[in-house]
């Protein structure tokens, strides 16, 4: 049994690393046609993400700059592997959470408003309670686009997205100059008040006052293993995973499919909003207007979502693998002469975009390289076409599959 | 949505890159290698860009293109790095100030708090914000130094050429799109409305805010509906969302004002642009440092006298009154006119 899962579990590991080396192949083709040299760029680049900590050779200065790198890296996943866990948890009921944005906005305005009031509370008790408190509301917002969908079939798609401006426009106003929620301090800026020193994410390795890494990367991990026991481990898991593959034959099994959407939807919310309770009292303290506006944290969970294949792990690796490239790609700028510090940044998107078109498309890639049957693909179409609805024990369900949960939509 | 349009830009950067290939990449993807010359020089500037970009056609860009410049004319080592999201401010600040640099130039108010954590913890590198006072920084750090434009001044300019143009034509309302309610920007906004009003005391006044600085969506929508409202002339401070409004108006076929750097070259119906030079401020200020000059714990300020502000090309429609504004611009400098920088119509 052990070695079968094993085999599964490296089976499904094999086509999102395909697709990776292929984005980052087509990447240094992009890079190769503008003048540079693709092989020293991507070593910039995996330097810069302070991956290089990991080799025991590297010492002295370029040590102390790999550490802090690397803490950026794991800085910037760790939002990462929660909203992707987020968007991943719908999918597997067979939605697509493209809310994740709007939970996490949400959730920080909470979050950063009850760390900064209250102020006479004891600190733990007081992180504790603004960061949960966010994730509720979090929860809140997201079980509103479930229950739309189970009471009037609304599609979640649609109103996810308009969820997300909603959130995104009121937090904007909420900080703006003059606006119920602008600091008290901050004349002319459109930022809220600053969390208190004391209320700040214990951090673990690297300078707190130079944004080292904190223990929300925990709270992310944690959250992950919990994401992995629901899923596999529990009625609910079953259920989401039976009503993602036919919510039909769900409901002649007996299962209660609109209590389903919401529920789950919550859930995707507080794994949203958890991102959000990390970011605000890991590194950021404060909320802005700008930073409102401008965060792609819950949009990037979608691809993280995508190229982890819905799973646990692949999810944190390839929220890992993002983070990375944020930090990475922009660490090469310190090198001018390696790259235009003007095309720098739009390496990572391309990257990314080439990540997420080929994840969409990696059957016809499959096809084309003759690779399906060998890796099993078909497997869970065969299931379905026998009507075995609740054969659901695919690990790595088909993410284009997954972007289908109603024919015909 | 926003990743999807994240990605159509990655896509929109990949065509334009396949297409320059034929041309010109090998050209401009080497210039800034070719002109380094001075590694004996220990000086190293580092420019850390705010979520903008370099390429926003403005602030940043400018911001870049004074580190050029400093680079060229200076002999400086540079470098930049751009932040994708404000969780790379700490960092990308402490990354530059371990690197060695003498000056490091955070590019924008959003700097702000970052800017309080980072010069603490490198008292003996110095820093430069622009926008921003040095006072108010957290901690009042003494190795800040403020970059200050009377952006006010270049609004009342090209307020004022709208005013003048608006009279001639018999427009009767002029319009203008912020990026936010916030000083760096109202400043531009209430020069504009004064400088109007102070060619056409009847000219009616539009504002509308975006809050949003990167994508030109919101600000083309706002300008559509000013422009549905009556507005003949629209001016922009919204940086890269600017650039929708922009569109707006050469759509709808009504005069545009760029912001920052002069976006003459967008097309015709720019009339003028309303300069912030932040160039020069990055060039002054490294340049300052080399001789020994630096003002922690103060602010530097650009002005039209020192060619901090103006305005830039005029169009054909503008043309016409560059004498006018040539003589407003020595009234200023004169001290004659004092700007308001509260706006009168918000």
């Amino acid at each position: 049994m052990k070695s079968s899962a094993l085999k599964r579990a490296g089976r499904s590991a094999v086509i999102p690393l395909i697709t990776v080396l292929t984005a980052f192949v087509l990447a240094g083709l992009v890079m190769l046609v503008t003048g540079n040299d693709p092989l020293s760029s991507y070593g910039a680049i995996f330097d810069g993400t302070g991956l290089n900590w990991l080799f025991p050779w590297v010492s002295g200065h370029n040590r102390t700059i790999a550490a802090q790198d690397l803490q950026q890296t794991l800085v910037a996943a760790a939002p990462l592997v929660l909203t992707g866990l987020s968007v991943a948890f719908a999918f597997r009921v067979g939605l697509f959470n493209i809310g994740a944005q709007g939970q996490y906005t949400v959730a920080s305005v909470i979050a950063v408003w009850v760390g900064t009031v209250f102020t006479s509370m004891d600190p733990v008790i007081h992180i504790v309670l603004a960061i949960f408190l966010g994730a509720l509301v979090g929860a809140g917002w997201a079980a509103l686009a479930g229950w739309l969908k189970a009471a009037f079939g609304a599609h979640e798609v649609i109103s996810t997205i308009m969820l997300n401006w909603i959130a995104i426009w009121v937090a904007s106003y909420l900080f703006q100059e003059g606006g119920p929620l602008q600091g008290t301090q901050a004349l002319g800026n459109p930022v809220s008040n600053t969390i208190a020193g004391n209320l700040h994410l214990p951090v673990i390795w690297g300078n707190p006052e130079l944004q080292g890494l904190d223990v929300g990367v925990f709270l992310a991990l944690i959250v992950a293993v919990l994401y992995w026991a629901i899923i596999r481990r529990s009625t609910l898991g079953y259920e989401v995973r039976a009503v993602g593959h036919n919510p039909t034959a769900a409901t002649a099994s007996g299962m209660n499919v609109a209590r389903s959407y919401i529920v789950t939807m919550a859930i995707c919310g507080a794994f949203a909003g958890l991102a959000a309770g990390i970011d605000v009292f890991g590194w950021e303290f404060q909320v802005s207007s700008t930073t409102i506006s401008t965060s792609q944290v819950g949009f990037l969970g979608i691809a993280v979502a995508l190229l982890g294949r819905n799973t646990a792990i692949g999810t944190v690796a390839a929220a890992l693998l993002f983070g990375a490239l944020e930090t990475g790609t922009a660490a090469i700028n310190l090198n001018p002469s390696s790259i235009n510090p003007e095309l720098a940044p739009q390496l990572t998107l391309i990257i990314e975009g080439l990540v997420v078109l080929l994840v969409s498309t990696d059957l016809i890639a499959l096809r084309l390289l003759g690779l399906p049957r060998k890796l099993g693909w078909g497997k869970p179409q065969a299931a379905t076409a026998r009507g075995d609805a609740l054969a659901v024990d695919d690990p790595a369900r088909d993410p284009a599959e997954a972007l289908r949960p109603e024919p015909g939509l | 949505m926003k990743v999807f349009a994240r990605l159509s830009a990655g896509a929109a950067v990949a065509a334009a890159v396949a297409a320059g290939l034929i041309g010109t990449a090998a050209s401009s993807a080497r210039t800034t290698r070719s002109s380094k010359k001075s590694s004996a020089s220990s000086f190293t500037l580092g420019v850390v860009a705010d979520t903008g970009g370099l390429n926003d056609h403005g602030f940043n860009h400018l911001a870049y293109v004074g580190e050029l410049a400093a680079h060229a004319k200076l002999g400086v080592k540079y470098q930049v790095l751009v932040s994708t999201s404000s969780a790379d401010y700490v960092p990308y600040l402490t990354k530059e100030a371990e690197n060695g640099d003498k000056l490091v130039v955070a590019v924008g108010f959003d700097f702000t708090d970052a800017l309080g954590q980072v010069a603490k913890e490198f008292p003996k590198t110095h820093f430069a914000i622009i926008d921003t006072p040095a006072q108010t920084i957290p901690g009042k750090p003494k190795n800040v130094e403020g970059l200050i434009f009377k952006s006010q001044q270049s609004g009342y300019l090209v307020g004022y050429l709208s005013g003048l143009v608006s009279k001639a034509k018999g427009y009767k309302t002029v319009s203008t799109v912020g990026g936010q309610d916030i000083p760096s920007v109202t400043a531009y906004i209430a020069g504009f409305q004064a400088g109007a009003r102070a060619a056409d005391p009847k000219i009616k006044l539009l504002n509308a805010f975006s809050n949003n600085f990167a994508d030109q969506a919101p600000c083309e929508t706002l300008a559509d509906n000013q422009i549905a409202q009556g507005s003949k002339i629209v001016f922009q401070v919204a940086g890269g969302c600017g650039l929708g409004a922009l569109q707006a108006a050469k759509q709808h076929g009504v005069y545009g004002i760029g912001v920052d750097a002069d976006q003459g070259y967008l097309g015709s119906y720019i009339l003028t642009s309303a300069l912030k030079r932040v160039n020069n401020a990055v060039f002054q200020a490294t340049q300052d440092l080399l001789h020994g000059k630096f003002t922690g714990g103060g602010n530097l300020v650009y002005d039209v006298n020192n060619n901090g502000t103006g305005y830039g090309r005029l169009n054909a429609v503008a043309k016409p009154y560059a004498k006018q504004l040539q003589k407003l611009l020595a009234e200023i400098k004169a001290g004659k006119i004092n700007v308001p920088t509260t706006m009168l119509v918000k």
